[in-house]
């Protein structure tokens, strides 16, 4: 059994509300408004409310199944602890290859905006390997670097980008909010579905909960900061729906970033080049952590470290680049992040905390019998 | 040796910083105003650009070039430039007529999916040809090469038109309950003059209505301040004497849908808090209390002209004030195609209310 870390690795509670939230906003919230309006319309904000919800649920659920994980380990070492060193070690290669694929969309989505509305003619691999580059440095600080990047990557673009939503208010159209509930629960369930996948991005917790002090604690900073990430997705798309109508933000890919053109200042005309510079550091934290995550778990099954696993995980993004430039394949990816994510959070989380609730009984009932 | 390691890192971020291409302004031509025509079976489109003189002295310049297709513009206009042509500085895009009754749609998915334009840009219909109209601006203004785009702007803020550009196009271009319309121009000898609003059906030019009308159509869209009017309210017969300009302060328009037997009916409440501007000296007698007269006066005929705009828009069975999606906001499971069936015979009621908050500094 894998001894606790040092303190010297670890950090505060309260820090875990900035890297889940970093985790969970990401490129979707550029362009989250398009499927959920065609399904719901005007109805789109409930579903962010109730997937958010489903959230805190699942927030939770992860807290109770990390605290069976023997001395405060991550999921790795429950995997191995329950289902031993080769099925254990099966599922956390699985858990792997999603956050292989969770930084890889991140890195790829990111790349697509840059090229379609700042550099057409750059090529991926220049600006991924920029990307990668910083990574690499970023991880190789430790977690506590990690950590702090996700902390600016909170900060920054909440002090800046957010306040700018403000000006489509001149061209709202209030009326477009109804009538409210004009469409089916199954329409709505539709959209929460298509939700859902805004919110991921909290079940790296699964890994990083061992560098946590006191890590039950956190908790509490983890659901607020699940509030956080509701109520921006909430205004973001409540303007939406007062800003275009559901016509209109079918013909556009990027409803927040078209949003972004709206406000004019004499110094600088066009808003949506500096939000989506500044957009670097909300996409930023996002690929770092999975990439930590990555080095993480194979450093757990393999106790290879970091140090020699990180640049082979990096060249493997990095080589990925080069390969998958069409939209199609970005979108696919998308599509595949998208299901994994929530088959892993909403199917696989659920059936092994009530796996290892079911074996933990067993247990407890079989010593008080002897 | 780590030290050195950051330093070649280092060097190649910067190395790969200069991969983007950078275009310096005095190396590209900037497209300020565009025109499109129709004529002769072939499309024609305008370019107006400026050329920096020396000190603060800006000309504009134009650039025509024909071709059988839309899309095929720029790029011939491009051979016919010195230098590249960028479009990010786009502010007004002016639709010839013939080209506007051929429809825009074209355009419009063009700059909709362009993420090089902003959403400010003004778009326009002009009566005869946009290449016309683009010379006489360029040629009669000295240094001004926005004339038009500053010519709106200021129409917007101040008189009558009501606000449109891209984003107002194309968000009731694409609503299924309402109807895009954009500021009209005409050439008035060797000038160019708004007009009024001209109105479009699924993206097709069909027709327009004066700057008179396009009052009450900014007060019915709900747009609160500015614009002038003008009403006759007495019969002395003399010209300019029984007519009041009226300067709406503030309006607030409120629409309510209801059912009248089998027929629909949307009665419209229009506040007007207005102050009077010029009005016959008659008005001025002291003592007598003609302004309440007058009041009702002018409330019947804003009336009766807001019946008759909505008849016009109802003949042409256009939508420009946004009623199909009024209606949407206050019926469930809205039906686009009943409502448009049952929209030319619609009973639409305007009742309007005058305040008169003041009539200037003087009695």
């Amino acid at each position: 059994m894998k001894q606790t870390l040092d303190e010297r690795f670890l950090i505060s509670p309260f820090l875990v509300f900035f890297i889940v939230h970093a985790t969970q906003v990401g490129v979707g919230m550029l362009g989250f408004q398009r499927p959920l309006m065609e399904d719901a319309g005007q109805d789109a904000w409930m579903a962010v409310l109730l997937a958010g919800l489903a959230t805190h649920v699942l927030i939770w659920l992860m807290y109770r199944l990390l605290a069976y994980s023997p001395s405060g380990g991550d999921i790795v070492s429950l995997h191995k602890h329950y289902f031993g060193r080769w099925f254990g070690g099966v599922l956390s290669i699985g858990l792997l290859a999603y956050y292989a694929l969770a930084a890889f969309t991140v890195l790829q989505s990111y790349i697509e905006i840059i090229k379609v509305w700042m550099f057409p003619l750059m090529g991926a691999w220049q600006f991924s390997l920029i990307f990668l580059m910083l990574t690499y440095y970023v991880i190789s600080g430790g977690f506590r670097v990690v950590a702090g990047l996700c902390f600016w990557g909170v900060v920054i673009p909440l002090a800046t980008i957010f306040p700018m939503m403000a000006f489509a208010f001149e061209y709202a159209q209030y009326r477009n909010l109804l009538p409210v509930l004009d469409h089916s629960p199954t329409q709505i369930l539709k959209a929460v579905n298509d939700m859902a996948f805004q919110y991921l991005g909290f079940e790296v917790l699964l890994m990083y909960y061992p560098f946590l002090k006191n890590a039950p604690s956190s908790q509490k900073w983890a659901h607020a900061s699940n509030v956080l990430t509701i109520f921006l997705y909430l205004v973001v798309i409540l303007i939406s729906i007062i800003f275009y109508n559901k016509e209109q933000i079918a013909h556009i890919t990027w409803p927040t970033l078209t949003l972004a053109k709206i406000p004019e200042v004499p110094f600088i005309e066009r808003m949506e080049y500096i939000v989506i510079s500044i957009y670097v550091l909300v996409v930023f934290p996002n690929l770092v952590v999975a990439v930590w995550a990555m080095a993480r778990v194979v450093k757990q099954l393999f106790s290879i470290r970091q140090r020699r696993s990180l640049p082979v995980l990096i060249a493997c993004l990095f080589i990925g680049t080069l390969f998958f430039e069409e939209k199609s394949d970005i979108e696919r990816f998308i599509q595949w992040t998208s299901k994994s994510g929530l088959f892993l959070i909403g199917v696989y989380i659920p059936l092994l905390y009530v796996y290892v609730w079911v074996v933990e009984k067993v247990k407890k009932s079989l010593q008080q019998k002897q | 040796m780590g030290m050195k390691r950051w330093l070649a890192c280092l060097l190649g971020l910067l190395l790969l910083g200069g991969c983007a291409n950078s275009r310096p302004i005095d190396q590209i031509q900037i497209i300020q105003q565009m025109g499109y025509d129709f004529k002769d079976d072939q499309y024609i489109g305008t370019a107006v650009y400026p050329t920096f003189k020396q000190g603060p002295m800006t000309k504009p310049n134009m650039l025509t070039t024909s071709s059988p297709t839309v899309y095929d513009l720029i790029p011939r206009l491009s051979a016919k430039s010195a230098l590249p042509i960028e479009e990010g500085q786009l502010r007004l895009i002016l639709f010839g007529k013939q080209f506007a009754e051929r429809g825009i749609e074209q355009i419009t998915h063009s700059l909709a999916r362009n993420n090089k334009v902003g959403s400010h840009l003004f778009l326009g219909v002009a009566e005869g040809s946009a290449k016309e109209l683009l010379d006489i601006t360029a040629k009669t203004t000295l240094s001004d090469t926005l004339y038009l785009p500053n010519l709106i702007k200021q129409n917007e803020q101040s008189m009558n038109l009501p606000k449109t550009n891209l984003h107002l196009f194309l968000y009731r271009y694409f609503s299924p309950g309402s109807d895009p319309f954009l500021p009209y121009f005409e050439k008035k000898g060797g000038f160019v003059k708004l007009e009024g609003v001209a109105l479009f059906r699924d993206g097709r030019y069909v027709g327009h209505v004066d700057l008179r009308d396009s009052f009450l159509m900014k007060i019915l869209l709900g747009e609160t301040k500015n614009g002038v009017y003008q009403l006759k309210v007495g019969e002395r017969g003399k010209q300019g004497e029984d007519r009041v300009m009226l300067q709406n302060l503030w309006a607030k328009p409120t629409y309510k849908w209801r059912r009248d037997g089998d027929r629909h009916v949307l009665d419209v409440f229009v506040h007007i808090h207005a102050s009077v501007r010029d009005y016959p000296s008659w008005l001025d007698e002291p003592g007598a209390n003609l302004f309440t007269d007058v009041k009702k006066k002018m409330e019947k005929e804003l009336e009766q002209d807001m019946r008759r705009l909505f008849h016009y828009f109802q003949e042409k069975r256009i939508d420009p004030m946004g009623i199909g999606d009024f209606v949407r906001s206050v019926t469930r499971r809205w039906d686009r195609e009943s409502f448009y069936r049952e929209y030319p015979d619609l009973d639409i009621r305007p009742h309007v209310t005058v305040d008169i908050i003041h009539t200037g500094i003087g009695e």
